[in-house]
């Protein structure tokens, strides 16, 4: 397991952190590199800027979106309402979306011309948006849907008994949630708080997208103006990759701190799978809440897409639907590139959620001494900005040495599958160790003393009670790495477009109407897929559910 | 029943994952062994590995196609290189940082041909240490103009196919008339522009780099700072790349720019009430160059696309009908966008100083944004 993390994850990071160390060593030469800069950091003003405004706007919106995501979860999983369906369908939309989309929406809403001053009259949009307390509110409104989903895993199972007890002591339902809920649900918490951090500090969308009207430059942004200007400085991107990794390292021993000693296995067999119900009162302003909600949260981004994907090419042109059939005219290449990315997406969530699976089993059962390890790298892929990740791909599996033994994967498909993998692991770990976190286990123990194998305890006890968190944790994954941009444009093989790549170029090119068209059309496909895999396998749930009783 | 169904198709997919998994995982044990001792004995491994494809591939050399890393014209180029010369290409396309970031990394092996791109000073770097083919001389070298062979290197590394402004001076008609506009790089310091002019960062934007490193070398670094100094000093809007600035310019943020040719001329033929001028100093240029990669195990083929791209029938449909079509062909007898200015004059930084110093440019750029 360690091994495969470390194949897929670290080997790609060090080869990048070491160019600070020994420039030349992928190609040859042996030379010790200038340590002074990481030091630097503390001596150029656009790296300083950079760090504080990572570490600013990492905290903000892990802690507003860990509250936001949990709250939602909370209620979703708690009470039926109208309008609810569509808040998971929002969540998906949201998860899959490449962040440089939505903030290019947010952009085209608060820009000084934007929609918002052009169409609402509302001129207070821009200041509003445009600084460091609006972009954590942007930025919130963009991640809590890591949040809510590992929260949402957790709360699948219920132990009715241990709610039902604190209400017969006499408890009042806040204090049964404050003292006996809420504490059990710590693990997914933390779980998704680190996510949404991870997420954070390593996005590129958002800095990149704002730059225009904004300046905030964070570290993922300047890395990649140290890997993406010319001349090009491995050595700089290792530096700066070197402290994206400490505030990672940093957060997560705070995780561990805050979790020291507790145990959280509190599933039983009196576990009932918890259903939504109709609140007493209130249901009609939960739906008018959360249809408020989504109108911004993804109303604004997407609708802004959506308007521009529609307008015309001409200044003040009316509306078209010309984007969309340029779409299927441009010599197949969407099509293509589409196809190409699905089977990407589609490899690379199968292998990541075997991975996934064992390295949230090792993490939650196991007294391997490595452990916290594991831990660690599970989650740094998701910090490390994907050009750090791909340009380190590159290094590795680019070497001569790799050609007679088959292994030479840079220039193939499969160096993006395996890129996907990478980027899939911290999402499915993490929602299957907050959902396994709640398997005591004593019940694998159990099946173990009737003589159950491994692979049959984890096939027959194991898999069907996170069953829900395996689903999500993969198609999220799938979903991601269909959009995997930074990946995918370092590392696509000749002749081997993929939709990011082919949306990006379109970007570049000031398509703006065909890249929204695109990213629209890419996007309402695969959830599409998301939603039908998913009623699909909830469906059949039931039912069976239904027969065997 | 759908008990059994479902765990069929459980099963199956298990099954396909674990599959997937365990090959995965073989591939990884097997490189992760050869880990090790690969770091030392990386050279030796180096040399056998590229002599060996060398004898296998000779007679089958035909039918592997050409790799070429290029920043435009990637919707066309390739079935007109096809059909002219029966090889097989291939292309990976991206801007040029992108494709430079890959070309980098790539270093300890290869996988382009040809590189082709409006990144010369890059290029010449590339050459300097030695990756570029060096010393061979296209059949129709003689059909240069007298501007484009001004720029081939003696080494012969690179040769240009083209040439377009990294900037050209363009207004808003809202604002200004052809006399009020300002008309030389010097008038942008002029007060009466205070707040209305804007340019793309040197520091991101790839052809603003050429643009800001003709003014270093031509004016000295600090003389150069200074103009730099006073331009932010007149309320200069830097945007990140020349698509911000363009909006910029039609959304009414700004009045007049320092604006990349393409970009410009895109707005025009939009019908935006934008105006361009070609300050009579000349507008420094970028430069499309295309070289060899020295190791290339398609030579053939990567002779016969440099040419190919050298020949006035090739530039004189690119401008026609690529995407990228304003620029100044490198090739006699070829015309250039018949609305592109007549007194086009361009100028260029030299690639081997602009190569060195564009570290030292773009950092000062960079974090003279930051205060």
């Amino acid at each position: 397991m360690l091994a495969v993390l470390f194949v897929l994850i670290l080997l790609p990071l060090l080869a990048v952190v070491v160019q600070v160390l020994f420039p030349g060593i992928f190609f040859g030469t042996l030379k010790i590199g200038d340590l002074s800069l990481l030091l630097d950091i503390f001596r150029r003003p656009l790296w300083y800027a950079s760090l504080k405004n990572s570490v600013l706007l990492g905290l903000g919106t892990t802690v507003l979106a860990t509250l936001l995501g949990g709250a939602l979860a909370f209620a979703r999983s708690r009470w039926a309402f109208r309008t609810a369906r569509l808040l998971d369908v929002s969540v998906w939309l949201l998860l899959i979306t490449p962040s440089f989309i939505l903030a290019q929406g947010w952009v085209m809403f608060a820009a000084p011309d934007g929609l918002a001053s052009q169409w609402l009259g509302w001129n207070g949009a821009t200041r509003m948006v445009f600084q460091p307390a609006g972009l954590i509110a942007v930025m919130t409104l963009s991640k809590f849907p890591l949040a809510f989903l590992t929260v949402k895993a957790a709360l699948e199972w219920r132990v009715e008994r241990l709610s039902d007890a604190a209400r017969l002591s006499g408890a009042s339902p806040w204090t049964v949630l404050r003292t006996v809920e809420l504490p059990l649900l710590l693990p997914a918490i933390c779980s998704g708080a680190m996510l949404v951090f991870m997420d954070t500090v390593g996005d590129f969308g958002l800095p990149a997208s704002i730059a225009a009207v904004f300046r905030f430059p964070t570290l993922p942004y300047s890395i990649y103006s140290a890997l993406y200007t010319s001349p090009i400085r491995f050595d700089m991107a290792g530096a700066l990759s070197f402290y994206l990794v400490l505030l990672i390292a940093l957060a997560m021993s705070v995780q561990l701190y805050a979790m020291r000693k507790s145990r959280f296995d509190f599933l039983s067999s009196r576990a009932v799978k918890s259903e939504p119900r109709r609140p007493a009162k209130g249901g009609a302003l939960l739906a008018l809440g959360n249809a408020a909600f989504l109108a911004v949260a993804i109303g604004i981004p997407l609708g802004s897409n959506l308007l521009m994907s529609l307008q015309g090419d001409s200044a003040g042109g009316g509306f078209t639907l010309e984007h969309y059939r340029a779409l299927f005219r441009d010599g197949g290449r969407l099509a293509q590139g589409l196809a190409h990315s699905l089977e990407i997406a589609l490899a690379a969530a199968a292998i990541g959620l075997v991975v996934g699976f064992l390295t949230a089993y090792v993490l939650n059962y196991t007294r391997f001494k490595l452990k916290k390890t594991i831990d660690v790298l599970s989650l740094v892929s998701l910090a490390v900005p994907g050009i750090v990740l791909g340009i380190g791909y590159i290094f590795i599996w680019n070497q001569a040495w790799l050609q007679p033994i088959g292994l030479l994967l840079y220039g193939t498909p499969w160096i993006l599958a395996l890129g996907g993998v990478a980027g899939a692991i911290p999402v499915i770990t993490r929602i299957m160790a907050g959902a396994m976190a709640q398997v005591p286990e004593r019940l694998l123990a159990a099946a173990q003393l009737q003589g159950a194998g491994f692979s049959r305890r984890l096939r027959t006890v194991l898999a069907p009670l996170v069953k829900g968190a395996l689903l999500s944790a993969g198609l999220t994954a799938f979903g991601s790495s269909v959009f995997d941009l930074a990946l995918s444009s370092v590392l696509y093989p000749p002749n081997y477009m993929t939709l990011p790549v082919v949306i990006n170029k379109a970007f570049e090119d000031l398509r703006f109407g065909y890249a929204s068209a695109a990213t629209l059309t890419g996007a309402g496909l695969v959830v599409l897929i998301i939603l039908s895999v998913d009623l699909l396998a909830r469906g059949t749930r039931r039912s069976s559910r239904r027969t065997t009783s | 029943m759908t008990t059994i169904v479902r765990r069929k198709r459980v099963t199956a997919l298990l099954a396909l994952s674990l599959s997937l998994a365990l090959s995965a995982c073989g591939a990884q044990n097997a490189s992760q062994n050869a880990a090790g001792p690969a770091a030392e004995g990386q050279a030796p491994a180096n040399t056998e590995a590229s002599a060996a494809p060398e004898a296998s591939t000779e007679p089958s050399k035909s039918d592997e196609p050409l790799v070429v890393y290029l920043n435009d014209f990637d919707e066309i180029i390739q079935p007109m290189f096809e059909q002219a010369t029966g090889y097989k290409l291939e292309l990976v396309s991206g801007n040029g940082a992108e494709l430079a970031s890959r070309i980098e990394a790539e270093k300890g092996n290869p996988h382009w041909d040809v590189v082709w791109m409006d990144s010369m000073p890059m290029i010449d770097q590339l050459g300097k240490s030695g990756h570029l083919l060096e010393g061979w001389t296209p059949a129709d070298i003689g059909n240069l103009t007298d501007f484009a062979s001004g720029l081939v290197p003696a080494s012969g590394a690179y040769y240009p196919t083209g040439a377009h402004a990294a900037a050209v001076i363009a207004y808003n008609t809202k604002a200004f008339t052809k006399d009020t506009a300002p008309k030389t790089w010097a008038d942008l310091t002029d007060a009466k522009f205070k707040n209305t002019l804007g340019m793309a960062d040197p520091a991101v934007a790839a052809p603003a780099y050429p643009f800001v490193s003709w003014f270093f070398q031509n004016q000295g670094m600090d003389a150069a700072k200074g103009y730099f100094d006073s331009l932010f000093k007149n309320g200069m809007h830097v945007y990140p790349k020349n698509p911000n600035v363009a909006k910029a310019l039609t959304g009414g943020e700004i009045k007049a720019a320092a604006l990349q040719e393409s970009n410009a001329y895109a707005l025009k033929n939009k019908g935006e009430p934008v105006d361009i001028i070609w300050p009579a100093e000349g507008a420094p240029a970028s430069v499309r160059v295309a070289a060899i990669q020295k190791e290339t195990k398609h030579l053939e083929a990567a002779k016969a696309f440099v040419e190919f791209l050298l020949d006035p029938k090739t530039q004189q449909e690119l401008i026609d009908k690529g995407e990228e079509s304003y620029f100044e062909p490198s090739a006699k007898g070829v015309n250039a966008k018949a609305d592109r200015a007549a007194d086009a004059k361009l100028v260029v930084a030299e690639a081997a100083w602009a190569g060195e110093k564009e570290g030292e440019i773009k950092q000062w750029f960079a974090d003279k944004a930051v205060k």
